[in-house]
């Protein structure tokens, strides 16, 4: 076993990692050393597993603002960024604010709709009478329009997109 | 050096910041690997990596080009990494880097090997194994977790490993065998193979 002392800590050497000398020492002792060999087998079979489990880590992260973050650290980086505005540069700001007020954005999405339905239901107000809400349904979401004295006034429900 | 890369450094040099962006985006992800597996904690190695970058940027004029850009990266984050958590650095037991019989006693040698077969990429263990290796690794001394990932992730050679640990050859081999015993010992406890299992299973590879 002694012997090992000085060859189990050569195992997993790369090439250019030990001398010629160390590097046939180290052939001529695995040849006849089982617990060696054993030993080389597991480095052989991990090697390689810690890099990518790290990486799959990393990959795991979501990487969209790291790089704005970096260049917001640099301040002379940062003018020049604001200056030369990239491609994607001004959309990016806007994503990020969508993704920040998701509520108001869908509400935005479907102001248009709504306003549309709410002039058919009032150029067709004589076919219902008044007080009476009237269900109307668009892109499988479900709006009640009232009729009041005043006109056709819709009735916002939740606004939350789905799966939100 | 790639091409594009020593491109991109011309430019980022110049002050484009969108090179500067690109060189980022490239290597972000494996210099945050490399920042995680020292530190551990995913904010601080988030932190880090980005100071990292930032450092990059500071000393861009003294790039030459002699190593790959990524390489560059990889050493200044690691260098951060190490300071950050070198306050971890205990004495007593862990602080001793030579290989005892002791060391060599408990069998267990090729076991995991055997148990991962022949063709890893199809093994379900190898698989879960992989799944625990951060885990396991974030169990190990600040030191054998540096070692770890500067070899395996940075993929330093016992010279350069010596040069940036400021340790000799020697050392570089037996730390690096506690570093792979103590992980391994780890994923075997993992895989459900006890110790006595693993004494009894020994030499055979």
């Amino acid at each position: 076993m002694t012997v090992c002392l000085l060859f189990a800590p050569m195992i997993g050497a790369r090439p250019g990692d030990l001398t010629g000398e160390e590097a046939s020492a180290l052939a001529e002792h695995l040849a006849s050393c089982n617990a060696c060999q054993g030993r080389l087998a597991d480095e052989e079979v991990l090697s390689g597993m810690l890099s990518e489990a790290l990486m799959a880590e990393a990959n795991r992260r979501d990487f969209s603002a790291f790089s704005d973050e970096v260049l917001a650290r640099i301040p002379t980086l940062e003018r020049a960024g604001a200056r030369t505005a990239p491609q994607g540069g001004m959309l990016r700001p806007i994503l990020g604010w969508v993704r920040h007020h998701r509520l108001l954005a869908a509400a935005s999405a479907l102001a248009p709709t709504l306003a549309a339905l709410a002039l058919i239901v009032y150029l067709g107000q004589g076919s219902a009478p008044e007080g009476a809400p009237v269900e109307v349904s668009s892109e499988g979401r479900s709006t009640m329009v009232l009729e009041t004295s005043e006109g056709p006034v819709v009735l916002l429900g939740d606004l939350e997109p789905e799966g939100s | 050096m790639e091409a594009d890369d020593l491109a991109l450094v011309s430019r980022a040099k110049a002050g484009d910041p969108e090179a500067f962006r690109a060189l980022v985006v490239r290597t972000q992800r494996k210099v945050y690997a490399v920042a995680l597996g020292i530190v551990k904690d995913r904010d601080l190695a988030w932190d880090i990596s980005q100071e990292a970058f930032v450092r990059v940027h500071a000393h861009l004029s003294e790039f030459k080009g002699e190593s790959s850009f990524s390489t560059w990266a990889l050493r200044i984050v690691s260098h951060l990494a190490i300071d950050s958590v070198r306050k971890e650095r205990t004495a007593a037991k862990d602080d001793i880097d030579d290989v005892r019989e002791t060391d060599l006693a408990g069998g267990g040698e090729g076991i995991l090997a055997t148990a991962l077969g022949n063709d890893p990429q199809e093994n379900a263990l190898r698989r879960e194994l992989a799944g625990k290796m951060a885990e396991a690794l974030a169990q190990l001394p600040e030191k054998h977790r540096t070692i770890l990932v500067l070899r395996e992730v940075e993929g330093l050679s016992y010279e350069e490993l010596a040069e940036r640990l400021g340790i000799h050859k020697g050392t570089v081999m037996s730390r690096l065998f506690h570093a792979r015993k103590k992980m391994q010992a780890l994923l075997r406890e993992y895989a459900g193979i006890e110790p006595e299992e693993a004494a009894e299973g020994g030499a055979e590879p």
